[in-house]
């Protein structure tokens, strides 16, 4: 289903995945040092990237940023650190999803998928309308529906929201999210994320935070309906 | 008492001396000049036993200037006017005589304790300053207090676990009925006054430290230091500030041990649940891949699946054993089970144990023949050389033999060691390999192995180290403890062995 490139430099893991993956309908190459992965990155084009963020050659959070400076191709973190700070580093420097160790072979492969579509919507930055699921969104006009209902959204909880929309799918963490909808010297103020997603997902009728997911310290998403996640 | 004793008997040999070496000339003498060497007994009685036996000299002296010089002889009658005047005099100038004589030496004897109590303060405090710990402190503190006071017995008493019990006596220790006398009921050592108490024959000051209680002195007999009280403070007051202080640095070390305790366990929660995870994502890795229905995968892809894991568990199994054997130790209840084992037989049946995870590295084996039996704790020793072959297996390149050797060591000791084809270890890192999470640059798991090898090899009090092996890489060197004659314990096993059957 997608090509993807795995960098890890546990070679018994890289041959797991391997077997997985190929079985799930992927194709696999693998990399086992930060170097093989970039060069591998830029030659064989995979649709997507997992990249391990402690090899032994170069933080992977940097690899994050390297390729980013030339390539818009989707990553997926792997980390084995559970810690949020690791994460959330590696999402500012330009990392699509997390993942941590140990996972399953499917949630691997799902979240693979997600990664590979959203990319493939994303082309249309400049679109006036946005539709995630079952919400719809008019740029220009600030107007949002939902299931066809019409929502009572301020600008700022419209701004939240079609930000969110923009990056369907992957997690955006609470910096890029402060700065980008709030403006640049607000990006501590965390306690404004947690009081606009509870207003939006009670607007939303999604208390449950089903369809606007939070990442706990990490930061929010809007979930595309149909992918496990 | 005894002194004055000794002083009477001194004057009263001195002057029999005197009258008979004087009896023969008395008619040649004056009475004066008789009465002068009578003089001498009488200060040889006040110097050596003090007033007492001054008095008792003075008396004596009169009695026999009176009854072998003043004529009439032999009688205790006087008979002119003269010889009661020199009779009189005699007893007038020797009693204000030995008077002035048993003061001058009783301050010379006041000011040379005095002095002895001065330097004794002094090498005390000079105690104080070298920081020792408190245990020798006030093992010092009770012996000088012993030595300056004359005590037949010295304690000092310190709150043990909520208890006052002696932490450090000298002379005979106190008995049971002496403690019950002395110990104020629980919970109320601050109702201790500050003024010595004398309860029985046992003297107790209590020990204050910016007025707080911190423990008490014991001194027995209490006559001791009747007199003497003041310089019993000075000693109680410079204990109370050694205890306090003491104690309030053991404090401090405490806490900066437990600080640091802490900080280790964070590291290695870091660092084994890094090594706890490896294993477990490629685990988690195959076992979803296999058990999920719709994945079809080939039978061989299953098998080196079900391969992975298996390896893996086995992989954890050992972990945990480390970390099991880890908290053994930092338990302290680590104590060799140890008995007479043969060399041969221990590391050819650990390395068959390991050879499946040789992950294709050949063994060498080189163990001399006739080597001693080895008198250690079987499964530690197996435990050490697991460790350390399995280091060598971890950092050598693929392929490359391991070389696992057993000779004679030095006297009475057996030396094994594991040589590798890998990087080696540079001098400066030798002794870091073996602390706790040390780990070389390329591997990221927790350093518990060969850190419990060194700890179980020191538990044998013997001696673990690396070295450069000869043809490259590194080489672990452990000592175990030989029998020292092998051909005694030979004869021995025999003796015993017919005794079982």
């Amino acid at each position: 289903m997608a090509q993807v490139l795995i960098v890890d430099d546990d070679p018994d893991l890289l041959g797991v995945c391997r077997v997985g993956l190929d079985a799930l309908g992927h194709q696999v190459r693998t990399a086992e040092t930060a170097s093989d992965g970039l060069s591998e990155t830029a030659i064989s084009r995979p649709e997507v990237v997992v990249l391990d963020l402690g090899l032994p050659d170069l933080d992977g959070v940097e690899v994050c940023r390297r390729i980013r400076t030339w390539s818009d191709v989707p990553i997926v973190v792997l980390s084995a650190d559970g810690t949020e700070d690791r994460k959330v580093e590696a999402l500012e420097a330009g990392a699509d999803d997390y993942i941590t160790k140990p996972f399953g072979m499917r949630e691997l492969s799902a979240r693979l998928r997600v990664a590979v579509r959203h990319r493939a919507a994303a082309g249309s930055e400049s679109a006036t309308e946005l539709q995630v699921g079952l919400l719809h969104l008019d740029l220009v006009h600030y107007q949002a529906t939902y299931a066809g209902r019409e929502l009572d959204l301020t600008a700022r909880e419209f701004e939240f929201l079609s930000y969110l929309a923009r990056h369907a799918g992957k997690v955006c963490t609470r910096r890029m999210i402060l700065e980008n909808v709030w403006g640049p010297g607000y990006a501590s103020e965390l306690n404004y994320l947690k009081v606009y997603a509870y207003r939006i997902r009670r607007k939303l009728g999604d208390e449950q935070g089903q369809f606007l997911q939070s990442d706990p310290s990490v930061g929010y998403r809007l979930a595309v309906p149909g992918e496990a996640s | 008492m005894k002194r004055t004793a000794i002083g009477t008997l001194a004057a009263l040999a001195s002057m029999a001396v005197l009258t008979v070496a004087m009896l023969p000339v008395r008619g040649s003498l004056s009475i004066a000049t008789t009465a002068l060497v009578l003089v001498v007994p009488v200060v040889i009685g006040v110097v050596v036993g003090g007033f007492a036996a001054g008095v008792i000299s003075v008396i004596a002296g009169f009695l026999v200037y009176d009854f072998f010089f003043i004529p009439p002889y032999l009688t205790l009658l006087v008979g002119r006017a003269q010889n009661w005047v020199a009779a009189i005099v005699y007893v007038a100038v020797m009693l204000p005589v030995a008077r002035v004589v048993a003061a001058m030496k009783a301050s010379r004897a006041r000011e040379s304790r005095q002095a002895t109590e001065l330097r004794e303060l002094f090498a005390l405090s000079g105690l104080l300053l070298a920081d020792k710990p408190v245990d020798e402190l006030l093992a010092a503190v009770v012996t000088t207090v012993a030595d300056v006071f004359g005590a037949r017995q010295v304690a000092v008493l310190l709150p043990q676990a909520g208890r006052l019990a002696v932490a450090a006596s000298a002379g005979d220790p106190l008995t049971g009925e002496q403690l019950s006398q002395v110990l104020p009921p629980p919970g109320s050592l601050a109702q201790v006054g500050a003024q010595p108490q004398v309860s029985g024959d046992v003297l107790v000051h209590a020990l204050a430290a910016a007025g707080r209680p911190v423990g008490l002195l014991v001194l027995s007999p209490g006559s001791a230091v009747q007199s003497d009280r003041e310089p019993l403070s000075l000693f109680a007051n410079q204990v109370a500030l050694a205890v306090e202080r003491a104690q309030l640095r053991e404090q401090v070390l405490q806490t900066r041990l437990t600080a640091e305790m802490a900080r280790l366990a964070r590291t290695l929660v870091a660092a084994v649940s890094h090594d706890l995870r490896k294993p477990l994502a490629r685990i988690k890795a195959s076992s979803s891949t296999l058990a999920d229905e719709e994945v079809e995968i080939s039978p061989e892809a299953s098998q080196s699946l079900a391969k992975m894991i298996d390896a893996e568990a086995d992989r954890l199994a050992d972990l945990v054993q480390n970390l099991l054997d880890m908290s053994r130790i930092q338990a302290g209840v680590l104590e060799p089970r140890r008995a007479l084992v043969s060399v041969h037989e221990v590391v050819t049946s650990v390395l068959a144990d390991l050879e499946p995870s040789l992950r294709g590295h050949e063994l060498d084996l080189a163990l001399d023949e006739g080597l001693p039996p080895v008198d250690v704790d079987r499964t530690l020793i197996a435990r050490v050389l697991t460790n350390i072959v399995d280091n060598a297996v971890r950092h050598a390149p693929k392929d490359t033999p391991i070389t696992v050797a057993a000779s004679a060591g030095a006297p009475g000791t057996v030396l094994v060691s594991v040589a590798d084809h890998g990087p080696g270890i540079s001098p400066e890192r030798r002794d870091e390999v073996f602390g706790l999470l040390a780990r070389r640059d390329d591997d990221a798991g927790a350093g518990l192995g060969l850190s419990i090898a060194r700890t179980f090899v020191e538990a044998h009090g013997q001696r673990i180290w690396v070295e450069d092996a000869p043809d490259g890489g590194a080489r672990f060197c452990f000592t175990l403890p030989a029998t020292q004659d092998a051909e005694a314990e030979e004869d021995s096993w025999v003796g015993s062995g017919s005794h079982r059957r």
